[in-house]
């Protein structure tokens, strides 16, 4: 260039002098305006110097040449915005990468810092998006339905009828209630039950689950067939299914995903199924993956007092589960006019029947369950809360010792914006990274949690970390990056705040002092809270571990065998033959003790009422009665471990017919409360003798639940007295076998190869302990314990560098005083005694406030508890306690370090 | 009004007249015009409105800064200077430009061949 460009610069700093660049966006239009009327000024003058035009010739003529000046000026002004947005993000762009930047190096620069930072709060957001995902799940996801807020379910609480509490539905129920009720658009009745398909070509016998529905029931959950069709309302009206439709997961499994499966044939117990359609991925009910759906009998003919089925409506738009159960109880009073046929004038007033409509999915999840989710969420919240409380803290620590930092770049004209910004940024990357190990800490936690869950716990196919998940823990992740990146500015305010007063520095540090204590105080009221829910469960756990179920679990081993139903259905002699030759068999088997058989297992099949007559004269409210009941082989009370008074069934006693019952010690005490049970007789209700006799009195089994009472459990012989049957026998039963040494489990093949051998046909499944039943059957509050014990020990492992910190910073600070002290000749026991006393302080207050806050809180798990009050005395003594010694040896360290200042260095520095 | 020249060719033009004006000094916009009005003679006369969107646009491109300043007459005015960036797209351009009028000229000189 000819011209040199260091005139260029002066001449341009001389003008820049005077001047500073536009910002906002009407200086710039001002801007553009003001341009454009220096030209045209500049050159109107120009003209009426040079051609002697006058004013107005020489501003036409200037415009003339310029153009169209609006057109002009609107692009001028457009292409300055543009560039004024360009610069402001760029701007933005560099600020930002640039105080990120100085961040992370400000953080690797204390990687001591950053690290606990991180855990804490990796331990925290992980924990809770664990338990949010379950929660989010489980309880707060509408169910995979269409209109699925407004599907419910029906049921028949039935309280004044003894020992039991609930019915189904019966299938007219169905029809009444569409018929003469105003707020159900649809309704359907099935029943579930598992099956076996049998084996064709090289498929082998499987067993399946199978619904047997009301062709409604597609309508109301809203399936449409992926192939094919669903049932019709016509095939409700066979008594036996002619036709089939298959669930996805069989069709795959099982057909390989064909499509030409439809209109085959399949096999179900020796019964002809024609396959009609195939299910779309997940049309399931509510809580059951089904492999097949088949139609049930039911119809204008089958009005029976059958109330067995379960039932699920859709409401019309607008209505709720109240609205339905209003409009349908006057209809449930009227049930025996209606069908007369059906029930005896009395049935309602009998019986305490009713209608009650539920939303579905709160039949499914459970009050139980949504309490024990919200429960560990509440745990997992106040964990969070305590690791925020120490991460806080450990902010305000560094705060103290940045603080020169902080002045000197203030000095140096940082903007309280760029300090903003990197404070904001050092907060941010620190959540960030968090959230990153707090995802895998949560997933991993997650398998944990799905390895452990109650399988009663619903839904658990459709836990998974997605998107909710995420979301939750980003969120919480911001928040937690904005709100330690704030806190230094907040604490900065204060300062300058405590400047302007004049105050000393002093003051401000013993106000955040005080700000500390307090978090640390906090933290061990929450430790309170948690450890004391923790140790109440963990109470209940033990409570449910020391009651005597009624059985012996300890190696027995059970099956499920599912004999065809086309040969043994009905056939109570032939199933019972085979069961005892298959007894003898097994007998054999190297490693096992004794084998029986039961229809009914303890914890897993529920109880089942059969109505019954006891002989004699007898109070009038025992004189039919509807006990648990339920059918087992000779050896069964061996095999399972259940003692038995008097003697027990035997199989020649049983072949020959010699009507053997054995009653529970529960139910024996309920009817002969004054004499021996032995030698009693009873009789299935509706029979005429011969009776059955009573021949022992079996210990009492908690079948329903190590947490609920013994049941009145009534046990009949497999074989039945000819005249005096019982109800038919199901084609599929329990074998329970008692082993000699080792896992159980080890035999179950070859108890399989031999059940195959004797019946090719049979199938076997479910072989289980009764062990891992037990353990199941507590696994709710078994779950509930272990979370909570993971939530406590972190929080008061938390807790204890909580304190720890605070108090080691104390000491710090104090460091002058204690030389001074020590060079008056303070022992090592006096400094030492004097840091612990400030934090046996802090811990005081911070357990009193727990112990108060735990007696308000506890009381939500009161469900949950088994043996044990929620304001237990001892659990609010020992647990202060303990966390009170934690917190005494979380300080020792500081304070022994106290005792050892060298007075000379401390006075000195 | 002078007759409205190919656009694109203009604006190249006109971009290429701003630079090369500019490389004197700072200047206000009407002192641009004035320069390429002396420049040549009169003879090539621009809509003089479309002198202020190139100017801006070529400020947004990093070709040029504005401030605002005081002309000789102490009169506020808004000053254009080439950055570094807007002298590497003159000489640029101006070669470009030459290598153009070059080629132009060959083919508008030559003799058929005989």
């Amino acid at each position: 260039m000819s011209h040199p460009n260091r005139d260029d610069d002066r001449m341009w700093a001389r003008i820049r002098r005077v001047f500073r660049l536009p910002s906002s966006p009407r200086r710039m239009n001002a801007e553009v305006d003001e341009e454009l009327r220096f030209h045209l000024e500049g050159r109107i003058e120009e003209l009426m110097a040079s051609e002697g035009l006058n004013r107005s010739a020489a501003e036409a003529e200037a415009r003339r040449r310029f153009g169209d000046f609006g057109q002009y000026r609107r692009e001028a002004r457009e292409i300055d915005q543009a560039t004024h947005d360009q610069r402001e993000r760029m701007h933005a762009r560099e600020s930002l990468a640039r105080e990120s930047r100085r961040a992370v190096r400000t953080l690797l620069r204390s990687p001591g810092f950053s690290f606990i930072t991180v855990v804490t709060l990796a331990l925290g957001i992980g924990a809770a998006t664990a338990i949010f995902t379950l929660l989010d799940a489980v309880v707060l996801r509408p169910l995979p339905y269409a209109n699925a807020d407004r599907l419910v379910s029906l049921s028949s609480p039935v309280p004044l009828m003894k020992g039991q509490t609930r019915w189904g539905l019966a299938r007219h129920q169905m029809f009444y209630i569409l018929r003469e009720g105003r707020t159900f658009e649809n309704l359907a009745v099935y029943n579930t039950s598992e099956v076996t398909l049998l084996g064709a070509g090289d498929l082998r016998p499987e067993r399946v689950r199978s619904v047997s529905t009301s062709a409604s029931l597609f309508d109301v959950l809203g399936f449409v067939p992926q192939h094919g069709r669903v049932i019709l309302k016509e095939e409700n009206s066979a008594r036996r299914p002619a036709v089939a439709v298959l669930g996805h997961g069989l069709w795959q499994r099982r057909y390989g995903s064909d499509p030409g499966v439809v209109g085959r044939t399949i096999n179900i117990e020796g019964l002809s199924l024609t396959v009609v359609g195939v299910l779309p991925p997940r049309a399931d009910l509510p809580d059951l993956k089904v492999d097949l759906w088949v139609p049930a009998f039911v119809d204008s003919t089958t009005n029976w007092n059958n109330h067995t089925w379960s039932a699920i409506g859709r409401l019309k738009p607008g209505f709720t589960a109240a609205d339905a159960e209003r409009d349908v109880a006057p209809l449930t009073q009227r049930l025996p006019e209606a069908y007369p046929d059906v029930y005896g004038k009395d049935f309602v007033k009998n019986t305490g029947f009713r209608t009650e409509i539920v939303p579905l999915r709160d039949a499914v999840v459970g009050d139980m369950v949504t309490r024990a989710l919200w429960t560990l969420f509440g745990a997992v919240g106040l964990v969070l809360l305590i690791a925020g409380a120490n991460v806080a803290n450990l902010f305000l620590v560094r705060m103290d010792a940045r603080r020169r930092d902080v002045a000197v770049r203030t000095a140096l004209g940082a903007g309280r914006g760029h300090l903003a910004t990197q404070y904001l940024a050092e907060g941010l990357i620190l959540a960030g990274v968090a959230g990153v190990l707090a995802l895998a800490f949560a997933q991993g936690l997650l398998r944990l949690l799905l390895a452990l869950a109650p399988s009663e716990l619903p839904r658990l196919s459709e836990v998974h970390l997605g998107a909710p998940s995420v979301a939750f823990a980003v969120g919480i992740v911001v928040l937690a990056g904005l709100m330690f990146g704030m806190l230094p500015l907040l604490a900065a305010r204060l300062d300058l705040a405590m400047l302007r007063e004049g105050g000393r520095g002093l003051t401000t540090s013993r106000r955040r002092m005080n700000v500390r204590r307090l978090l640390v105080a906090t933290q061990m009221a929450l430790a309170v809270v948690l450890l004391a829910s923790a140790a109440l469960m963990l109470r209940t756990f033990g409570n449910l571990r020391a009651v005597q179920p009624g059985f012996d679990p300890e190696r027995v081993l059970t099956l499920t065998v599912a004999l065809p139903r086309a040969r043994f259905g009905g056939q109570t002699d032939r199933s019972s033959d085979f069961h005892q030759q298959l007894a003898m068999r097994l007998a054999q088997l190297p490693g096992v003790r004794d084998v029986g058989m039961t229809d009914r297992l303890p914890l897993v099949s529920g109880d089942l009422c059969i109505g019954i007559t006891l002989e004699g004269p007898t109070p009038e409210s025992a004189r039919g009665v509807c006990p648990p009941s339920t059918r087992v082989s000779p050896g069964y009370f061996e095999a399972i471990g259940t003692r038995v008074e008097g003697r027990t069934i035997t199989w020649s006693g049983m072949n020959a017919r010699d009507g053997s019952v054995v009653v529970s010690r529960a139910f024996a005490d309920a009817h002969w409360p004054t004499e021996s049970a032995i030698g009693k007789r009873v009789r299935f209700n509706g029979t005429t003798p011969p009776w059955y006799t009573v021949v022992g009195v079996a210990e009492d089994v908690r079948s329903l639940g190590v947490d609920r009472p013994p049941s009145q459990l009534v046990y009949f012989p497999l074989r039945e007295i000819p005249g005096s049957p019982l109800w038919e026998l199901d084609t599929s039963m329990e074998l329970v076998l008692r082993t000699t040494a080792g896992d159980p489990l080890t035999l179950a093949n070859a108890v399989s190869r031999i059940i195959t051998e004797l019946e090719p046909e049979a199938a076997v499944v479910n072989p289980r302990t009764m062990d891992s039943i037990l353990a199941r059957s507590i696994a709710r509050q078994s779950f509930t314990m272990v979370l909570l014990l993971i939530s406590a020990t972190i929080a008061m492992l938390l807790s204890a560098v909580g304190i720890y910190g605070v108090i080691s910073y104390i000491v710090a600070q104090r460091r002058g005083e204690i030389g001074v002290r020590v060079a008056l000749g303070a022992s090592v026991r006096e400094v030492t005694g004097m840091v612990l006393r400030q934090s046996l302080g802090l811990a005081v207050a911070g357990l009193v406030v727990g112990v108060l806050a735990a007696l308000a809180t506890t009381r939500f798990l009161r469900t949950l508890l088994f043996g044990v009050e929620p304001g237990d005395p001892l659990t609010l003594v020992l647990v202060p306690g303990v966390l009170l010694v934690v917190a005494l040896l979380a300080s020792y360290v500081p304070a022994r370090r106290a005792a050892r200042v060298d007075p000379v260095e401390a006075l000195r520095g | 009004m002078a007759a409205t020249p190919d656009l694109d060719l203009f604006r190249g033009t006109l971009d290429l007249f701003i630079l090369k004006a500019l490389s004197w000094g700072p200047m206000h916009g009407l002192a641009v015009l004035r320069w390429i009005e002396q420049g040549s003679r009169n003879s090539l006369q621009i809509e003089e409105g479309a002198l202020y969107p190139a100017l801006h646009r070529m400020e947004q491109k990093g070709w040029l800064e504005s401030d605002w300043g005081l002309t000789d007459a102490s009169r506020r005015a808004r000053f254009y200077r080439l950055t570094h960036t807007g002298r590497r797209q003159l000489t640029a351009q101006l070669s470009r430009w030459e290598r153009y009028t070059d080629a132009v000229s060959l083919i508008l000189r030559a003799e058929p061949a005989r």
